[in-house]
């Protein structure tokens, strides 16, 4: 042959390399960017190389930043606890009990996202807001509307988790894919009860694809910004939403930049304390290898 | 006692399914209102009922809405041919070879899960303005949207072929075939109904894309950027009758998958 053979080592770098530049040129140099932009300042929406720390003095310094994030990161929490809880069954029956059908029925999961996110949210509108499908429905009948779903933080949950459970279900779903199910029939006739199977076996060798789903689920609900703009009342402005509003309206982008790379931190830091949950020897989640 | 537990499994099985059940009518019961609006002559008010098309005339009749879709269209398609392929090559790499590098790489291709659309969004707007003088375009978008799908690709292919038999391509290699024959005559048959999983994820997620491709396609109109942009003087009517429209081929496809799925026609990778 008069090509030189690469090693497995050479092969593995050809095939992973391309790949692996792509995600660094086109993601970790943009968040790298804007890290150094947010030591900067705007003027008349231009970026100027004044190095100073006044974008973090003031998202820092001002009550109202604050109270964004924390929002913003109370929700994320919430949001990510309850797909957790409904998330599982699903993923489970599906992985178990889906049949030839498995496929098909997690695309179902996924076909939502073919509609917009803002035509979706005004149809959450349409079927839970005051004059919603719902509401309109019970008071035909005579009943109270349920005032918790207008206008309200619940509402914005409601439609977060709407947005971002199908990852959830997803994730669980793939890890389980990878399960081997007999495990449980050893454990029930060495003598444990289900519930105990399930948090001996099923739980810990399962909870990498949770960890996964939970952060798939917490990013982009920490970051939304299109959902309580919709669903929620006057004091529900999320931190993401004035995050965009810095590069609309205000044009400040430096600031932006700031609330990005905060964004960014407390993202990464939960990320990190998830992962150290994790114990790759057990997860069975490693990927085979040869 | 064993009567007891079949009836638990019975009602756990029962359960999940309920929740299953319900699960889909929450996901899709906004959709079902859109798509029960497209047919009304009052969007914001569209009870009791009082059907009419105007929506899909008024749709027929704008070459705007037929930009956007087309646009949509486009940048789905660039999107997810870039994820497939880039997830392809890194899930095959880290699953077939043992290298020192594995970890690294995969934290690598897993990386941009942990970044949030509107961040990808404005911090590429901001690399591609600031750094590199371009203005929006539509590479750029298809290129950031490419970059958060690669992981979703990646994910999805690293579970599905985590049980792959790789010794199959020594197998032909061994008997002299090239490795790109190989690929495609022994690994390819086998892997792709999580190429085409991977396919389909990542082109949903580009297709109706807002926070990445607001910020990065600069006047070009998408489906999303034009809801987005039509929300001040409330939302067209076309905007309705062109979701129901995405739905009905949705619904479609899902049907032809199903039947063939049902008389075992295509197994889609399902191994009984």
């Amino acid at each position: 042959m008069a090509r030189r053979r690469l090693g497995p080592e050479g092969r593995f770098l050809l095939m992973a390399l391309p790949g692996a530049i792509f995600v660094v040129v086109f993601l970790l140099l943009p968040i790298l960017s804007i890290i150094v932009f947010s030591f900067w300042r705007t003027e008349s929406y231009t970026l100027i190389p004044d190095w100073n720390l006044d974008n973090y003095a003031t998202l820092f310094g001002t009550t109202t930043y604050m109270t964004f994030l924390l929002r913003s990161f109370t929700m994320a929490v919430a949001v990510s606890l309850a797909s957790l809880v409904y998330a599982w069954p699903v993923a489970y029956f599906i992985a178990k009990h889906g049949d030839r059908y498995r496929l098909l029925l997690i695309l179902a999961l996924a076909a939502p996202f073919f509609t917009g996110i803002i035509l979706r949210v005004t149809g959450i509108q349409g079927v839970m807001g005051p004059v919603g499908v719902i509401n309109l429905g019970l008071m035909n009948y005579g009943l109270q509307p349920i005032e918790f779903i207008m206008y309200t933080q619940t509402a914005v949950g409601i439609g977060v988790t709407y947005l971002f459970i199908p990852f959830m279900v997803t994730a669980v779903y793939l890890s389980l894919l990878n399960f081997d199910f007999e495990l449980l029939e050893v454990a029930k006739i060495n003598g444990a009860k289900p519930w105990r199977a399930f948090i001996e076996i099923t739980w810990p060798l399962n909870w990498m694809g949770t960890v996964i789903g939970l952060v798939l689920v917490f990013i982009p609900s920490m970051a939304e910004s299109i959902t309580p703009r919709f669903l929620g009342g006057p004091n529900a402005a999320s931190f993401g939403q004035v995050l965009g509003l810095q590069f609309g309206e205000t044009g400040t982008w430096a600031l932006g930049s700031a609330m990005g790379v905060l964004l960014f931190a407390v993202s990464s830091l939960v990320i990190l304390l998830m992962w150290r949950t994790v114990n790759l020897q057990r997860s069975g989640f490693t990927g085979g290898g040869s | 006692m064993a009567a007891g537990s079949r009836v638990a499994v019975a009602a756990y099985k029962g359960g999940s399914g309920l929740l299953l059940t319900l699960l889909y009518l929450f996901l899709y019961a906004p959709i079902v209102y859109v798509i029960y609006t497209s047919f009304n002559k009052d969007l914001i008010w569209p009870f009791p009922p009082d059907f009419t098309l105007d929506a899909y005339f008024k749709l027929a009749d704008s070459s705007t809405y037929h930009e956007a879709l087309w646009n949509s269209v486009l940048l789905g398609l660039g999107s997810a041919i870039l994820c497939t392929v880039v997830a392809t090559m890194g899930s095959m790499s880290i699953l077939k070879y043992r290298s020192r590098w594995r970890g690294l790489i995969a934290v690598i291709y897993l990386c941009p899960l942990f970044v949030a659309d509107l961040l990808v969004g404005i911090s590429s707007l901001l690399f591609n303005r600031q750094v590199l003088g371009l203005p929006g375009n539509m590479g750029s978008a298809m290129i950031a949207n490419a970059v958060h799908g690669t992981s979703f690709a990646f994910l999805i292919m690293i579970a599905q072929m985590a049980r792959y038999d790789w010794r199959l391509d020594d197998a032909a290699m061994v008997f002299g075939a090239k490795p790109l024959r190989c690929f495609w005559e022994v690994t390819l048959p086998i892997i792709w109904p999580a190429m085409l999983g991977a396919f389909i994820i990542s082109f949903i997620l580009a297709f109706n894309n807002l926070e990445i491709s607001f910020y990065n396609l600069g006047a070009i109109p998408t489906l999303p950027t034009i809801a987005w942009g039509s929300l001040r003087f409330g939302l067209g009517a076309e905007l309705f009758a062109l979701a129901a429209l995405v739905n009905g081929v949705v619904l479609v496809t899902f049907t032809i998958m199903y039947l063939l799925m049902r008389y075992r026609i295509v197994s889609f990778g399902h191994r009984d």
